[in-house]
């Protein structure tokens, strides 16, 4: 047993048994080796379950949704992505702080589950380790800026519009709806999704390029200064559309028009479109 | 036995190409799935099964049912739209030939006969590959299938290394088989024996989880689910759809497309009720559709064991471990809730 799972288990127990939290969620393993999906545990029998290894790869903060009228505390274990992830819920004035202990968790990445290579999503994380954490585990690991992960937007950026046109229409022609990539989404947190608004209907039902379409870049607009490049969406994601190149040109863009911005590394600052400037530049208007 | 080498099986695929759509194993943009032989893509005969399952061929996930044009408030022109091409699914693998069963059931039988369904099922040929090795996430022996190959597939066809032997098992797949005259020889040769590594016991579910449906079993199943439409979707026999119309100005069609349990919308009735409110409800449902109700209607699991949903589930919620899970709860514990 690694010496985090360790700690996460002494952690946990006493959490629990001090009747500090009602819920600690964290990781445990599934059936086969490269699984290691969320767990949610609620007493002290339980807390051997609990695990740290390279498959860790969902996030733990959206499940407080889940519990979002509850009471109690919840305790959850939060890396870098999943801390800005509380971050993000918080500013969207979803979820109350005060309701939740954190245990940070300095990350050294995950492996992707099929290619056992370090999943994209940790390849380009800026933030390993926790912005906000109650108790830390772990040392912190280097960060760096990582402006490559900006490489495949300046890429198609390259393209002419018919070929990226020809680009988006291939991937959202593969698009099943599913709505993974929503609902694993902490910035997607609406209760009522646009696409769930049948009487307006934003949003019909049948698959085909245009509602595909429609879809994914209303969510990409949706979220765009309020998505914390977790990845998870291009991670949960079944057809493989790189999702997350549609979110970093937005980002790529707010940075050139409105300056540097990383969303949720704190609760404080307003995201660039949210934020009103009386000096605010209108180019456009 | 009669047998086919690998390299002419392809001049049989294209025999049967110039009369009939035949749909093959491919691999699309990084996704594998049914697609009609000659399009863009690789071939992926050798893969066990598909990441999509050909579900979509016989049961579109968005069908036109029928169009009309309005004038004056009278119908000027109304089209149904259930006519169907001879399909031929070239590749199946014996859980989704299952998978067709299932739907058989549910579109055909039991006093309504699904229209738009039958005039493409008629119309199907299914030639199916047995599999001579598994996906450490298949279990359709233990859902009560083979990997080795499936009765009800007109062709049955089993990989022996250089060649596929062949057996025509209905009048249908004689037919084919006759049409590839010169290219089938006879040869001896034993068909490998094959076992799935995953095993559940399936036994007797659906009569105890008929008593589990209070069971806090399913707060703790539910817990990781996310509620997406992943597992419902990739699921070679869920068959759930919703109905709308797409209207403009005086025309438009009416169509039915695929629709998922695991959504929050899906039991939500007019006045905004909703009998499922939270995914306890919906996991429940989806389980036991899964493992009892159908069952109990038609006499066989409604799910297959591909596997599809534990792989591609973003966090991995697992039909194999509910199944185990049932199975710790005691007999006595569930007769008492
Ligand atoms: S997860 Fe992928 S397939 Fe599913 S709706 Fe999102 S983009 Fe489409
Ligand atoms: S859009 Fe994707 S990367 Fe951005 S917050 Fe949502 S899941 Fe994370
Ligand atoms: S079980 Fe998994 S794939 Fe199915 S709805 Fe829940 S999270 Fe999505
Ligand atoms: S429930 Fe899962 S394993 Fe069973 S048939 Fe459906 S996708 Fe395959």
């Amino acid at each position: 047993m690694n010496e985090f799972t360790v700690k996460m288990r002494e952690i946990a127990r006493e959490l629990l048994e001090k009747g500090e939290v009602h819920m600690i969620i964290g990781w445990e393993k599934g059936r086969f080796p490269q699984q290691s999906p969320p767990a949610f545990i609620t007493s002290a029998d339980q807390i051997d379950r609990l695990i740290w290894d390279e498959y860790c790869l969902a996030g733990t903060a959206k499940y407080l949704l889940d519990d979002k009228f509850e009471h109690r505390k919840v305790g959850l274990f939060a890396r870098g992505c999943d801390s800005r992830a509380i971050n993000r819920l918080v500013q969207d004035g979803q979820i109350d702080k005060e309701k939740l202990y954190i245990i940070g968790i300095c990350c050294s990445g995950m492996k992707d589950s099929a290619s056992n290579e370090t999943a994209l999503k940790c390849q380009e994380c800026t933030h390993p380790n926790p912005v906000v954490f109650d108790l830390l585990i772990g040392e912190p690991v280097p960060e760096s800026d990582k402006p490559e992960r900006f490489k495949a937007v300046e890429e198609l950026e390259k393209k002419s519009a018919d070929e990226k046109y020809e680009y988006w229409t291939k991937q959202f022609s593969k698009c099943i709806r599913c709505y993974a990539c929503r609902n694993i989404c902490p910035a997607c947190n609406c209760r009522e999704c646009f696409v769930e608004q049948y009487r307006v209907g934003w949003q019909g039902k049948q698959n085909n390029l245009a509602e595909n379409q429609v879809f994914g870049l209303t969510r990409a607009y949706h979220i765009g200064d309020r998505c914390i490049e977790c990845g998870e969406c291009a991670r949960a994601c079944p057809m493989d559309l790189p999702l997350m190149e549609l979110n970093r040109k937005l980002i790529k863009d707010m940075n050139q028009l409105f300056g540097p911005y990383k969303a949720s590394l704190d609760t404080e600052d307003t995201p660039p479109l949210g934020k009103y400037r009386l000096d605010d530049i209108e180019e456009f208007m | 036995m009669k047998t086919i080498t690998k390299a002419n099986m392809m001049d049989a695929i294209a025999i049967l190409a110039q009369d009939a759509q035949v749909l093959v194993p491919m691999t699309v943009d990084g996704i594998s799935k049914f697609s009609l032989w000659g399009s863009e893509g690789t071939l992926a005969f050798s893969a066990v099964n598909t990441l999509l399952p050909p579900k979509d061929s016989l049961f579109p996930q968005t069908e036109k049912m029928y169009s009309y044009q309005v004038e004056n408030q009278t119908i000027t022109s109304l089209d149904i739209h259930n006519e169907a091409k001879q399909q031929i699914i070239f590749g199946i693998r014996p859980c989704d030939m299952q998978s067709i069963q299932c739907m058989d059931d549910v579109f055909l039988t039991k006093t309504f006969v699904d229209d738009f369904y039958r005039v493409k099922r008629e119309k199907l040929i299914t030639v199916c590959i047995g599999c001579n090795k598994t996906a450490p996430t298949c279990f359709c022996e233990s859902m009560g299938g083979s990997p080795a190959g499936h009765g009800a597939a007109d062709i049955q066809l089993c990989d022996l290394g250089n060649s596929y032997s062949i057996v025509a098992q209905t009048a249908a797949g004689q037919a084919v088989v006759e049409k590839w005259q010169g290219l089938v020889r006879d040869e001896e040769g034993s068909v490998p024996e094959v076992s799935c590594t995953l095993k559940v016991d399936a036994q007797g579910l659906p009569a105890q989880l008929s008593k589990m449906f209070n069971h806090p079993i399913w707060q703790e199943v539910s817990r990781k689910c996310i509620g997406c439409g992943t597992c419902t979707y990739l699921c070679p026999t869920c068959y759930c759809f919703d109905i709308d119309v797409q209207n403009n100005g005086n025309e438009g069609y009416r169509f039915r497309c695929w629709d998922s349990c695991m959504f929050s919308d899906y039991a939500r009735m007019a006045g905004g009720h909703d009998p499922r409110p939270s995914k306890n409800e919906r996991i429940r449902n989806r389980f036991l559709h899964k493992l009892e109700y159908f069952n109990e209607r038609y006499g066989k699991n409604l799910c297959v064991g591909c596997g599809r949903c534990l792989t591609k589930c973003p966090v991995h919620v697992d039909i194999t471990l509910f199944i185990d899970k049932v199975k710790e709860v005691s007999s006595i514990e569930s007769v008492q809730l």
